[in-house]
């Protein structure tokens, strides 16, 4: 390894410069209102937490996890999503203050990079938890709330693509002769390889009927046209009845233009226990963000009540949301020594005038010229014998 | 109509996978200048080639500037990126092994394995619960057990013949290997009617 440059950075990590940090205060400022309006209230948890409590419990993947360790001997982890921190302090402390907590949270999150390191391992994240109802209103408001969320950013090129634990793993035990196989089945979804998955079906030598019903639902569940295509393959409908109501309830929100079915879709972490889904926009090459019903990672911690949310990236927003313009005018107040009062006050009127205003001495500058040039007005303040 | 950009390995896969298309009633012209061109547009079917080394059509697939690729399954196998893999579409059929020189067996401190593919080698052996040192290399895998820098190398094997004019022997299959179909996640969902017909259509010419 060659040794350390004086101005490099930590694999992954990213310095935010003053461009693009006024995008992020402005999407952190549309989100706030926009999910304070909506009831949510926000919440910060902290950077650090114990590898054993959150790091275990989180759905990233060990591989990704910053880890330190404290003076006691402890094992630590900066945080590598909110859903989990939220849930912690949610179970431990607020859910006896009010229930349900409906929580929001715009916060950087960290998840180590291995492969190409100009990817990000720091990034901001925005999102939703509602815990503590476990009816299909609060999914619907979930999927609701996310999409009018992404249209307040302006960006109109997007889809919700929503599947359900329960109805894909019901279908995957009932179609094959045991819990292995249909792991690996459920491995090979939540890795997007379908062929991988026909290979699998085939190798497994199922008796024919299942093994048919396997491959041809693995074509049909991938692009629902109807809900009722599903129902073939259930046996109990009670996971499909939910999916219906969570669609009637879309529709009446008149939002199912937005949304798609996808039954085949998974996580590698089984605390998702319901409906769950993922959000892609044009303009980026990876999803925007994700969400869905997490009940086992309230379990995890000891609370027996349903919860749901999302989650989105905000580095990826900035990505796909269309150029805003921002500015209010930049003035330059130019001073003489001498006008240095005259200055301040200066720059107190144009400021009510909501302008940003720099205040700049002609000793400290080198190139006044080259400087007069970044700002859209320039006043000079001259000092009293000038000005005579 | 979106337009669809698809990433494919430069030489004989791409022509392959074009008959395939072709014979998949896409309107593509039947000759195509392929000489050093990286592009190439059909306005008829609003489709776009990108011509790519074969191992860096994932790569494309995965930041989402093409929609779609075909790479073959030994380099999905190795680089492990987020692609969806839609078909097989069983072109240039292969698979991947472990070869060496006849007779021998591998060194029981740490065998040498001399590979393009590290990641594949190092699974398997990981698997077997052998541990191996990984040499990897670029290309004439087949001279490191000829001159003593590796007992075994990992290779993708098609009928043979490097291996035996070269005196080399087969030993382990490790995994087939063939071209895929692949898809960026979210073109997949944005423009998932056109991939679906796409796909629906090149299954009926898998052969």
């Amino acid at each position: 390894m060659s040794s350390i440059k004086l101005f490099e950075k930590p694999l992954g990590m990213r310095d935010t410069f003053p461009g693009i940090y006024e995008k992020l205060e402005a999407v952190r400022e549309t989100g706030r209102s926009f999910l304070r309006a909506r009831g949510y209230e926000f919440i910060k948890t902290p950077t650090v937490e114990y590898y054993d409590t959150v790091g275990k419990a989180s759905a990233i993947y060990d591989a990704s996890l910053f880890k330190l360790v404290d003076s006691q001997g402890n094992t630590l982890v900066l945080r590598p999503d909110m859903t989990t921190p939220i849930a912690r302090v949610a179970t431990s402390k607020l859910l006896k203050e009010k229930i349900p907590q409906r929580l929001a949270y715009f916060e950087n999150v960290f998840r180590a990079q291995q492969t190409e390191g100009g990817r990000p391992a720091e990034f901001e994240q925005m999102g939703v938890e509602i815990i503590g109802d476990s009816s299909v209103y609060a999914d619907a408001e979930a999927i609701v709330t996310v999409i009018e969320l992404i249209q307040a950013f302006g960006i109109e090129s997007f889809k919700v693509t929503i599947g359900h634990a329960g109805v894909l793993n019901t279908i995957l035990q009932d179609y094959t002769e045991s819990v292995e196989e249909a792991n690996a089945l459920r491995h090979l979804l939540v890795e997007r390889n379908y062929v991988g998955f026909e290979e699998a079906v085939t190798a497994f030598d199922l008796p024919k009927t299942k093994s048919d019903a396997l491959l041809q639902f693995i074509e049909e569940a991938t692009n629902v046209l109807s809900l009722m295509d599903i129902e073939k393959y259930m046996r109990k409908n009670v996971a499909l009845n939910y999916m219906r109501q969570l669609e009637q309830l879309l529709r009446q929100a008149g939002l199912v233009e937005n949304v798609s079915f996808d039954f085949t879709l998974t996580s590698h972490m089984n605390y998702y226990t319901g409906m769950l889904f993922e959000v892609f926009a044009a303009g980026s090459g990876f999803p925007l963000g994700n969400g869905g019903r997490y009940d086992g990672l309230l379990k995890h911690f000891g609370a027996t009540v349903g919860a749901t949310g999302f989650g989105l990236r905000v580095d990826r927003l900035l990505e796909v949301m269309p150029p805003q313009e921002i500015e209010n005018v930049t003035a330059l107040i130019l001073f003489e020594p001498s006008a240095y009062t005259e200055a301040l006050q200066q720059a107190a009127i144009l400021r009510e005038g909501n302008r940003r205003v720099t205040m700049q001495s002609t000793v400290g500058l080198e190139n006044v010229k080259a400087y007069k040039e970044q700002f859209q007005e320039v006043v000079y303040c001259y000092g009293q014998e000038e000005q005579l | 109509m979106n337009e669809l950009t698809i990433a494919m390995p430069k030489g004989r896969i791409f022509e392959e996978a074009y008959r395939m298309l072709i014979e998949a009633g896409f309107n593509l012209p039947e000759e195509v200048e392929m000489s050093r061109k990286l592009m190439i547009e059909i306005p008829e079917e609003q489709i776009r080639f990108i011509l790519a080394k074969p191992m860096d059509v994932p790569v494309y697939v995965e930041h989402g500037v093409a929609d779609i690729g075909i790479a073959g399954k030994d380099v999905l196998l190795e680089q492990q990126r987020t692609v969806h893999e839609l078909l097989d579409l069983k072109i240039s059929d292969c698979y991947i092994a472990s070869a060496g020189l006849p007779n021998t067996t591998m060194n029981e401190v740490a065998p040498r394995i001399a590979t393009k593919y590290p990641h594949i080698a190092m699974k398997y052996y990981k698997e077997m619960g052998e541990q191996v040192e990984i040499i990897e290399l670029n290309g004439s895998i087949e001279l490191a057990p000829m001159i003593g820098l590796a007992d075994r190398i990992v290779d993708i094997v098609s009928t043979g013949r490097t291996l035996k004019e070269n005196g080399l022997v087969e030993y382990e299959r490790i995994t087939d290997v063939s071209s895929r179909l692949i898809a960026n996640p979210v073109s997949y969902r944005m423009k998932s009617e056109r991939i679906l017909d796409l796909v629906s259509r090149l299954k009926k010419c898998v052969k």
